[in-house]
């Protein structure tokens, strides 16, 4: 799957992917081909290897 | 006064910052806690993995500070709308700014997206703030829609041109009974001053201060010069005149000196 255009092997829910690469748990958002996963349903969405994943946070901005 | 009612607060300072293209994110702390400004605005970005995973500027917002999600990036209502929830969940702020750009040279708001967005926004529980070009019309129906306050454009963002639409942004101002807040193109002091002069009830700024040599102390600078011109407004300024109108008395000359 891609995970912020990075090609990622991976199988299991959101939760245990953030752990993976090491991602914080607070702070950030998960879209899943497009879809905001809010975060108390990281644990039971499991990934599929189609599946599209950005993970944002916030930055400077005006 | 300082403080005003916006957004289902009570807000001391009528700056509000922009924390974009900030050298350091610790600036934002010194700016709240040294200067009292109590509102910045922030972009929803995809984490850079090797720029700044685990490393977020909420960690440089105060609690207690008010945190302005800005949906810059989007191109129509519809991404606007999703950029909005997705910094509500991070943030659990409800403070939306809404920015659709229309096009890429001078980065102008699409307005009518806008009014899409907000209208959904508004619905969505959020304090709606639209970013937009000065158009009575357009801030009259987005008042209708039951936004927080308008945030009409100076001159185009970063361009430093300060208010180039004077009589535009007035009649916003005149005849619309939500906030105005200058947003975009104030570049000095000066520029803040005159919003402020003009009736608006808070400016947003970032470039100015962000890209200048020292940011705070130019935050500061915007700081004396919004409030110098707010307290002007209240008390009232003069009529002007097109001939001079003397400032010593007229009468009483002395007639011995020649």
């Amino acid at each position: 799957m891609l995970v912020n255009d990075m090609e990622v092997k991976y199988n299991g829910n959101i939760k245990e992917l953030l752990l993976k690469l090491e991602y914080p748990l607070e702070k950030i958002a998960v879209l899943v081909n497009g879809e905001l996963i809010k975060k108390e349903d990281w644990e039971k969405y499991y990934l599929k290897d189609e599946d599209y994943v950005e993970i944002v946070s916030l930055v400077g901005g005006g | 006064m300082m403080q005003f009612e916006i957004g289902g607060k009570i807000i001391n300072n009528r700056l509000f910052v922009g924390t974009g293209k900030l050298p350091d994110y610790s600036i934002i702390k010194n700016m709240y806690e040294e200067l009292k400004i109590e509102v910045f605005a922030v972009a929803v970005r995809r984490i850079n993995t090797d720029r700044n995973k685990g490393n977020s500027i909420l960690d440089f917002i105060p609690r207690d500070a008010t945190i302005m999600i800005n949906t810059s990036g989007a191109r129509n209502h519809k991404e606007a709308v999703k950029i909005a929830l997705i910094g509500r969940e991070i943030t659990g702020s409800n403070w939306v700014k809404i920015e659709i750009t229309g096009e890429m040279k001078y980065l102008f708001p699409d307005n009518e997206e806008t009014i899409k967005a907000s209208e959904i926004l508004v619905k969505e529980g959020f304090k709606v703030f639209p970013y937009i070009s000065p158009d009575l019309i357009i801030a009259k129906k987005l008042e209708e829609k039951g936004v927080s306050a308008v945030m009409p454009l100076g001159s185009p963002i970063g361009s430093n041109k300060g208010i180039d639409s004077e009589i535009l942004i007035k009649a916003i101002i005149n005849e619309i009974s939500i906030p105005v807040i200058i947003d975009a193109g104030i570049g000095k002091p000066s520029h803040a001053a005159k919003a402020m002069e003009l009736g608006a009830d808070a400016v947003l700024i970032n470039t100015a201060i962000a890209t200048s040599n020292d940011p705070l102390n130019m935050a500061r600078a915007f700081n004396y010069a919004v409030r110098a011109g707010r307290l002007a407004y209240e008390i009232g300024l003069p009529e002007e005149k097109d001939y001079a109108s003397a400032s010593s008395p007229l009468h009483d000359l002395i007639k011995s000196l020649d």
